[in-house]
């Protein structure tokens, strides 16, 4: 798996959480948009098996 | 890696099929794709084909005998496959085999042997024996047979005309693996340079200038998959009208010499077009150039020279179109010129370096423009394709034709894509007002087709304690950064179409585009990280948009991990 380091740092929690749990949802991502991908290049080659073998990314990584 | 027991591999070749040329592609061992140069020595092969005596001609003799023997020579006949004959253009094929209409569309009525009669040849037809051509000179230079290309078309080429084209080059013993759009052969041709297995996201504009046709294509780049999001055309753009601009040119200069125009008569017209499109290349190199024809007009020789100057000004209509067409594109995309991270300049004609510059100075500084003469890395506009094609070929060449058809069909290919960039909100760089900057690092661009991650490492907080995860999507905006100068009085005279020299730049504004947080989804707390931690952050969304995020301190357990439910999509 590819990690990026950035050299970014996140926010403190202030002021103090006041949430249940430590992840609180506030909304859903935007509907998508269903767009053709080109079935050409290697990662493509690489998401159609995914897509067509029902696998995720972790069960490719092994 | 053993190469010595290698069972009966494939040698699959990519064909750049042109109106105006074509080109073979292939893939050596090392990886790398190789334009190659048939029997005569062209890697740039005319799509012509001439019939003289009992010979069939091809490539760029049967594109001389446009001068002698215009009749039996056909050439631009790759637009007109599946075409009704009352769709098409024939302006391109004056000076050649005129088409005519067929029952299947468009034909040529020319006569193949002397005295055999005249013979019609549908456009298919012809397609199956200019690919049989190219087959020949593929397998004469790989010295055994070829079974299997990749063929690239322009994107607007029909599913029906991709159909048809695979069945020509069938009817002529050559097996299509797949048929590619030429923008995403370029980027191909392109990725395949990079080294990482991770390439970088970009959005990219393709600018293929062709000789007959200009094509543009906004294409989202994400996790190196490629997504059309714009396209556009221009089919009376391209080479010829560079071509035409010299003709003009000179024979305006032969008119004032000789009283005679050489455009008015056929075979001298065609003579010139040959030696200004010689003329005109020779200029994508030299900043001046000489012609040299011999009897051009009423027998008299002519020769003169021009110039890139003055050809640059000739031909500053076109280039305008061409930067109208780039423009066009990007807005068809709803983006901003900013927001094109890189433009590869496509087609035999992006080797002229006024094209060139110009596409350069509409885009910032940062945006990296592949062309000869902005990009001394760039590669030869007019390979990208079939060297694109080529790397496809070698990539699908041991796959089965199902699995070829499985994986190019909708089901597959059809995918949802973001809406929206995703991301983490970052902290503000210390003593820095904020105006200018990132507030959010985007993990996941939008337009990235899903299911998708990202992961990333953040360094925590400067004091230590809780930290706070924002999931977002975010927008671009751009921020005024010109620095502040001195008053000054300024007259009226800008908005003007700019010249050559720049040197009103005090007018120019600088812009920055930094992201912003437009929504927050959800936020998450890690709690009790340490002064200057490193932090490990995943953004997974999977195929129905369920958001799950991951985070924890590099070398610790734990952490944090939430997720957000897909919306029905
Ligand atoms: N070095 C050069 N400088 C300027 N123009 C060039 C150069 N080399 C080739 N061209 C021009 O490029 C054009 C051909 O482009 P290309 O080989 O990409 O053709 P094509 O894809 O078959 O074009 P189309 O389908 O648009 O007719 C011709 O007009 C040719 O004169
Ligand atoms: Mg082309």
């Amino acid at each position: 798996m590819n990690v990026v380091a950035t050299s970014h740092s996140l926010p403190p929690a202030e002021p103090e959480w006041v949430h249940e749990g430590s992840f609180h949802i506030l909304e859903q991502l935007s509907k998508p948009v269903h767009r053709n991908l080109e079935p050409v290049g290697p990662h493509y080659l690489a998401h159609a098996r995914r897509k067509r073998h029902h696998r995720t990314f972790s069960e490719d990584d092994r | 890696m053993s190469d010595t027991e290698e069972p009966q591999q494939k040698t699959v070749i990519g064909i750049s099929y042109g109106n105006s040329n074509s080109s073979i592609a292939f893939t050596g061992p090392d990886g790398k794709a190789e334009v190659f140069a048939n029997e005569e020595g062209d890697r740039q092969i005319p799509s012509v084909l001439s019939y003289v005596g009992d010979e069939e001609y091809h490539g760029a003799q049967a594109k001389s005998h446009l001068v002698r023997n215009p009749k039996t020579t056909i050439a631009y006949f790759r637009d007109f496959l599946g075409k009704s004959f009352a769709d098409i253009d024939p302006t391109n094929a004056h000076a050649s085999a005129h088409p005519i209409q067929h029952d299947s569309g468009v034909a040529f009525s020319v006569e193949e042997k002397a005295e055999s009669g005249l013979s019609t040849l549908t456009v298919s037809e012809i397609t199956t024996r200019h690919l049989r051509r190219l087959q020949e000179s593929a397998a004469d230079f790989m010295g055994k047979p070829i079974d299997g290309c990749v063929i690239t078309v322009p994107t607007d080429f029909s599913e029906s005309q991709r159909k048809l084209l695979v069945e020509a080059s069938k009817a002529g013993g050559l097996e299509v693996l797949q048929i590619i759009n030429e923008p995403v052969a370029a980027l191909l041709a392109y990725a395949a340079r990079e080294e990482t297995s991770h390439p970088a996201d970009k959005t990219i504009l393709v600018v293929d200038i062709g000789g007959t046709r200009t094509d543009a294509a906004v294409v989202a780049s994400r996790g190196g998959m490629y997504t059309l999001l714009a396209t556009q055309h221009d089919y009376e753009l391209g080479g010829r009208q560079f071509d035409d601009a010299l003709i003009d040119h000179f024979s305006k200069e032969f008119i004032k010499k000789h009283k005679t125009d050489p455009r008015s008569n056929e075979r001298s017209l065609a003579k010139l077009r040959l030696e200004c499109e010689n003329t005109k290349k020779t200029l994508s190199l030299s900043t001046s150039s000489q012609i040299s024809v011999e009897s051009l007009a009423d027998g008299i020789d002519f020769s003169s020279s021009v110039n890139r100057l003055r050809f640059d000004m000739l031909t500053k209509k076109s280039v305008d179109q061409i930067v109208a067409l780039v423009e066009s594109v990007v807005k068809k995309a709803e983006l901003d010129l900013m927001d094109i991270n890189e433009v590869i300049l496509a087609g035999g004609s992006s080797h002229t370096p006024k094209i060139a510059s110009r596409i350069n100075q509409i885009f910032p500084a940062s945006t990296v423009v592949q062309a000869p003469s902005t990009m001394p890395t760039a590669l030869n506009p007019a390979e990208l394709c079939a060297r694109g094609a080529a790397i496809q070929a070698s990539l699908i060449a041991e796959f089965e034709a199902e699995d070829i058809e499985q994986s190019t069909h909708p089901a597959v290919t059809v995918t949802p894509h973001l809406a929206k960039s995703l991301g983490v909100v970052i902290a503000a760089p210390e003593g820095d007002a904020g105006k200018a900057e990132d507030k959010v690092y985007v993990f996941l661009e939008s337009e990235t087709a899903v299911p998708a991650r990202r992961t990333a490492t953040f360094v925590g907080s400067k004091t230590g304690g809780d930290i706070l995860i924002k999931i977002v999507e975010a927008k671009r905006e751009s921020v005024d950064v010109t620095p502040p100068k001195e008053e000054k009085v300024n007259g009226v005279d800008d908005e003007d179409e700019d010249d050559d020299d720049d040197d009103d730049e005090e007018d120019i504004k600088i812009f920055k585009r930094v992201t912003e947080v437009e929504r927050v989804l959800a936020e998450a707390l890690l709690k009790d990280v340490k002064k200057g931690a490193k932090i490990e952050v995943m953004l997974n969304v999977a195929g129905d948009l369920t958001l799950t995020l991951t985070a924890r301190v590099v070398g610790s357990q734990g952490g944090v991990r939430g997720t957000i439910p897909g919306s029905a999509l």
